[in-house]
């Protein structure tokens, strides 16, 4: 226990800059393009794995801003909810990758565009 | 300049990124992909550049150099994963932009989550992802090595998805840059930092005795004095703490320069105390989604095995022989 | 061709009329009797209940499948007992008007730029002499048709035969109210209810085309005249604020209307007011048949003959003249309705006389003649003598039902053989002779044989169109169409009833051969109906003896009835209001405008007063027509008198006389055309019309909801290939509608001038 508060101790002597300096706006820019990103990968590659990361990738968009707005805010609301995030990513994790399995074992390959039923 | 040159280089950073991942995203030119890739690099530069400009523009202290490498690690990292054709690259590439953001966190003082992502994220559902792709993958024949399958080698619409995730991209930033001007900043942001940080002491009573008698502070029955509402008698701006003696009935206070240096809330007793205390609800309703998950995880993937009706018989007469020691010898 | 100064000049005249007769006032303002307007006594109400109750009987026995002569002894009882109900109504009345009422049913109060205002139509009943007339004649003969028809339709036994019964019971019911209704939307109410029981009835054989297409024609061209009805029920509401008898005859501005039209200074009545007479006559013409609408009512007489009797010669139809009566008052206030109606019920007695002397089909020359007797009503009503115009609606309805019931009798015993040329004799016929008895007395009314009912009464109308100034043009034609009507009717008296005996069965025999056919003499029920009707036709005559008022002046029953009414206006130069001046000793009375009317103004004929001479002269044109029937009608059999007549039951005298007159005798058997011209001015311009707008249907209204039904296909056309099942597609559509949200939210806010 000691040690991991020192180590935490540490990290804060380690980046001794107020966060203030680098300001919110860039952790935020960094947070949406990461989102960006992410939705570009799901709409554009057609593995329904990848998708399923690409998603996971906003995820991670999300938290970061969310980490973000908590820091500026110094409370610890913004880490509980990158826990909840992290809890919906897993349970979001779990419930896709049965369904790939799933489709899988139907088509045998995993691109989204082999599911057309419900065209036009 | 800031008011000029922002939105302009944002929205080329945007025009170049969306041009980049537009060439980049996989199909079956290489070259293009490369220009691509680096047109991309280009737009993270110019990124950087603005936003190292922007924060020295802006009159604060120079940004945390740390921030930058974090930074460039990240969004090419998520880059390469949305660009490359192997699920397992992406999958690796996705695993190093979890990394990467990990580092942001711990610049962000959210040390704790920085390490559970890594740990979560990277060892566990990765992982897992990392297991499904090659489950699901027929391994490539010797024939068909160098070949990947068209659903991963080629990308669909790539142009639409670019113009529609960048113009995203553009108004999101547009807006945080307008808006985060009418955040309200702390005044003092390291002590209020501080005081933010120890103010959960008050609520830990028990805590503080336990790094009190540890520190040597405490005698016999003594403790920490509790206030009126069971919060820990502490005054965390003038560092003094109120001991009282449950047996004599005593106080005492203990001055500033007795403050034991081991006496401080961590990001993980901030954390702890928030999620138990202002959150109880939601951890219930998080457990209840992650059960739901695991049972229809299982009820999806689980393998429906028709057996013929002469077949079930005789696994029925197998399990059966197995039992009875002498029906090996009868069949025989 | 309408001279429409007689009118005027007449009016003219009551004005002086009015100077003179202040001790008269049955002439001028017996409209104040109406001030007073009592309540009466509830059980009036049976006379409308129990026909209705009688008609929901005889649906319930339909629905239990009731297979006897029920529902015509409940309609007999229900009628009988209306019947029995309007006579005590009659003893007990005492001269006052007065209403009953049943509930209330239309009540709407609104407010308009003239204050508060309120349209009250109740289901009430207004009670006078004019109604009392009216329902006493209605639902007497409704019993006796009724005892009639059960004998008639016995072989309809079953559901057909209550069906008849219940459209029978509603027919009463809505007459009744039709009469009785203390407001004009009553009136309406009872007009479209005999429309309607009417249609059903003509309609009764519905698997014949022919009913079928009757049914139809009745229906729609009554609909011509119940537009104009309606329309001037409205304009009467809209203009004088009430639908009320009671209110409406007392309206000061009604009156203040009648008294400058008796200065003839129709100039200071709104147009919107003189309208309201006109459409009502649109009203009566189609309801009573008149000359533009009576086509339907010849073709009417494919419904059983008990109807045809009741409804389409003796109440129905002259529910138009009813409904003049007793609207006369407004009447009065349009310069040109009464000239209009006179001329053309005259026009129509003319016209349909003619026809009917060419037809062989004795069923329908009395439905022409029924429209031309309509005629002379009309005729009547518009020289300004209504008394005259309903007493003739009295005595024609006993003389024409009687006749229409014997023509009944006669179908029915020959298996509905109606063509005077296929039968002859029948009065030698064993079992006929009451029919026989019945047919000479209901002809000789019709042809107005002196002392009897139809001589009287037709003989008021014709005597007062000579008086009227302007008007004898008007007296001559129904003078001559007397003698007509006296030719045509004996022509069929003389071809069924008299000669040798020769009868061919109908079309509706269905025995092994001709020489089989037995003909069947009617029963003790129509026998004595028939009997009942012959006493009542000659004891109309009676009426004009008997039931003058000294009070009003009046000489006989039906005049006493009348004047009592609304529609007590009549012509100055009247008998009665002559005898009015001279019984009320007025010094002025052999001066002025009195002592000049037979010498100056009207016409005199033969050098005497109208009134007189016309019995004379009425009865000569008659008497000459029968005997022209004789002669060239008549049966060899009258030796002396005609040798050389007609020997059997297709030849006859006639038949060469009417060859040498060209295609003239042909134009009027086929009633000069008029079907054929209203069906090539009418009917086939409608056709070509609706083609037209069929195409246009087609083409245009049904190409633009086409085109609204393809636009959304197009679109959808245009949008399916966005439903392309590909997850991701839906994805960008998801994300670029996002991202062009967000766009348009952050344009708004830049715009807004958020810094």
């Amino acid at each position: 226990m000691d040690h991991l508060l020192h180590s935490t101790q540490l990290a804060q002597l380690a980046f001794p800059e107020a966060v203030p300096a680098v300001t919110m706006a860039h952790y935020l820019f960094v947070s949406a393009a990461m989102f960006v990103m992410g939705l570009v990968g799901f709409l554009t590659r057609k593995n329904m794995i990848v998708m399923f990361l690409c998603t996971e990738l906003m995820f991670q968009g999300a938290g970061l801003a969310l980490i973000a707005f908590g820091r500026h805010h110094l409370g610890a609301d913004g880490q509980t909810f990158v826990i909840f995030v992290l809890c919906v990513a897993a349970a979001e994790a779990a419930m896709a990758l049965a369904l790939v399995v799933l489709l899988f074992r139907h088509k045998e390959t995993l691109s989204a565009q082999a599911w057309k039923e419900l065209n036009g | 300049m800031d008011t000029i040159i922002s939105p302009i280089a944002l929205y080329l950073i945007c025009v170049l990124g969306a041009l980049g991942i537009a060439a980049a995203l996989p199909r079956r030119n290489k070259a293009l992909e490369i220009t691509g890739g680096l047109v991309f690099a280009a737009a993270i530069g110019l990124a950087v550049l603005v936003l190292g400009l922007n924060a020295t523009e802006s009159g604060q202290p120079l940004p945390n150099y740390f921030f930058y490498p974090f930074a460039i690690l990240a969004l090419g990292a998520s880059a390469r994963m949305i660009t490359h054709p192997r699920p397992v690259y992406s999958a690796l590439y996705f695993i190093l932009t979890i990394i990467a953001s990990c580092g942001m966190y711990l610049l962000l003082s959210a040390e704790f989550m920085a390490f559970a992502l890594v740990i979560i994220y990277a060892g566990a559902i990765l992982i897992t992802y990392l297991f499904v792709i090659m489950l699901a993958t027929q391994a490539p024949s010797s024939a068909s090595e160098q070949f990947i399958d068209e659903t991963d080698s080629v990308a669909r619409e790539p142009v639409i998805s670019c113009v529609i995730g960048f113009v995203l991209l553009a108004i999101l930033t547009t807006a945080m840059f307008r808006g985060v001007s009418d955040l309200p900043t702390p005044s003092d942001p390291e002590t209020q930092m501080a005081l933010a940080q120890d103010s959960v002491l008050l609520n830990l009573p028990r805590k503080v005795d336990r790094i009190l008698d540890r520190a040597g502070v405490l005698q016999d029955h003594e403790r920490v004095a509790r206030n009126e509402d069971g919060t820990a008698a502490i005054d965390i701006v003038n560092r003094t703490i109120t001991i009282e003696n449950t047996d004599l009935h005593t106080v005492r206070l203990l001055d500033s320069d007795q403050w034991p240096d081991k006496l401080a809330a961590g990001n993980l007793d901030r954390l702890g105390y928030n999620l138990m205390h202002d959150h109880p609800m939601t951890i219930e309703i998080a457990g209840i989604i992650l059960l739901m998950a695991m049972l229809g995880a299982v009820v999806l993937a689980r393998k429906h095995i028709e057996l013929e009706e002469d077949l079930k018989a005789a696994q029925a007469r197998k399990l059966g022989d197995s039992m009875s020691p002498t029906a090996g010898t009868g069949n025989a | 061709m309408i001279n429409t100064t007689f009118l005027t000049s007449t009016l003219a005249m009551l004005q002086d009329g009015h100077a003179v007769d202040t001790h008269a006032p049955a002439v001028t303002h017996a409209a104040t009797q109406i001030a007073e307007v009592g309540t009466g006594p509830k059980w009036i109400l049976l006379i409308i209940g129990l026909p209705f109750l009688t008609s929901i009987l005889c649906g319930i026995y339909a629905m239990i499948g009731n297979k006897t002569k029920l529902p015509a002894w409940t309609v007999v009882a229900g009628s009988g007992i209306a019947f029995l109900t309007t006579l005590a109504m009659y003893m007990s009345f005492d001269g006052t008007p007065y209403t009953v009422h049943a509930f209330d049913w239309i009540q709407v109060h609104f407010s308009s730029e003239g204050g508060d205002k309120s349209m009250i139509a109740n289901f009430s009943f207004y009670i006078d002499t004019l109604t009392i007339y009216w329902m006493l004649f209605v639902t007497g003969l409704a019993t006796l048709i009724a005892l009639y028809a059960s004998e008639y339709m016995s072989h309809d036994l079953g559901t057909s035969y209550c069906r008849f019964f219940g459209a029978f019971g509603l027919f009463v019911f809505s007459m009744a109210c039709l009469v009785m209704g203390d407001n004009l939307l009553m009136l309406y109410l009872g007009w479209e209810g005999v429309g309607l029981c009417s249609y059903l009835l003509i309609g009764y054989f519905y698997k014949k085309p022919e009913a079928v297409a009757a049914a139809k024609k009745a229906f729609i061209v009554n609909r011509i005249g119940d537009l104009g009805l309606a329309l001037g029920v409205y304009l009467t509401f809209v203009h004088f604020g009430s639908l009320e008898y009671a209110v409406l005859f007392n309206d000061p501005t009604l009156l203040g209307y009648i008294e400058s039209a008796k200065t003839g200074d129709f100039s200071a009545i709104p147009r919107m007011a003189q309208w309201i007479p006109l459409l009502f006559m649109v009203g009566a013409f189609g309801k009573s048949a008149q000359f533009p609408l009576y086509v339907w009512l010849p073709d009417a007489m494919e419904g059983p003959t008990p109807v045809s009797a009741l409804i389409h010669a003796a109440t129905m139809v002259t529910a138009g003249v009813y409904l003049i009566a007793r609207t006369y008052p407004m009447f009065l206030t349009s310069e040109y309705a009464l000239p209009i109606v006179a001329w053309v019920g005259t026009i129509t007695a003319l016209l349909s006389a003619t026809i009917a002397m060419a037809q062989f089909d004795i069923k329908r020359i009395m439905a022409y003649s029924t429209v031309s007797q309509l005629g002379y009503m009309f005729a009547g009503l518009g020289v300004l003598t209504p008394t005259g115009g309903v007493y003739h609606v009295l005595t024609h309805a006993f003389f024409k039902a009687l006749l229409f019931l014997c023509c009944g009798a006669v179908m029915h015993g020959f298996a509905g053989q109606l063509d005077l040329r296929k039968l002859s004799g029948l009065r030698s016929v064993k079992g006929w002779g009451i029919v026989t008895l019945g047919m000479f007395i209901g002809c000789i009314n019709l042809a107005g044989v002196p002392f009897t009912a139809g001589f009287f009464s037709k003989d008021t109308i014709i005597a007062e169109a000579f008086v009227t100034p302007g008007a004898s043009m008007i007296g001559w034609i129904l003078l001559f169409t007397a003698g007509l009507t006296a030719y045509y009717t004996f022509r069929v008296f003389f071809r069924v009833f008299t000669g040798p005996v020769e009868y061919h069965a109908g079309e509706e025999h269905h025995g092994d051969d001709g020489h089989d056919f037995h003909p069947h003499a009617p029963g003790w029920a129509v026998n004595s109906v028939l009997l009942t009707l012959t006493v009542c036709s000659i004891a109309a005559s009676g009426l004009y003896f008997v039931g003058g008022n000294k009070d009003t002046h009046t000489k006989h029953y039906a005049q006493t009835m009348v004047m009592a009414s609304t529609a007590n206006y009549e012509s100055p130069y009247s008998k009665h209001a002559i005898h009015a001046a001279h019984d009320s000793h007025d010094p002025n009375a052999g001066a002025g405008p009195r002592g000049t009317i037979d010498h100056e103004l009207s016409m005199p004929i033969i050098g005497g007063d109208p009134h007189k001479v016309m019995y004379y002269v009425s009865a000569v044109f008659g008497v000459v027509g029968i005997l022209l029937a004789a002669l060239l009608q008549g049966p060899k059999g009258w030796q002396g008198l005609f040798i050389g007549g007609r020997t059997n039951a297709a030849e006859c005298r006639m038949d060469p006389i009417a060859r040498m007159c060209g295609p003239i005798p042909k134009m009027a058997e086929n009633k000069w055309y008029v079907d054929e011209i209203y069906h090539m001015i009418l009917v086939t311009p409608l056709r070509i019309i609706s083609h037209i707008f069929h195409w246009i249907d087609k083409l245009l209204v049904d190409g633009l909801v086409n085109i609204f039904g393809f636009l959304p296909r197009l679109l959808a056309w245009i949008l399916k290939p966005s439903q392309s099942g590909v997850l991701q597609g839906y994805a960008v559509s998801m994300a670029g509608g996002v991202t062009i949200l967000l766009l348009v939210v952050f344009v708004i806010i830049l715009q807004g001038g958020v810094a």
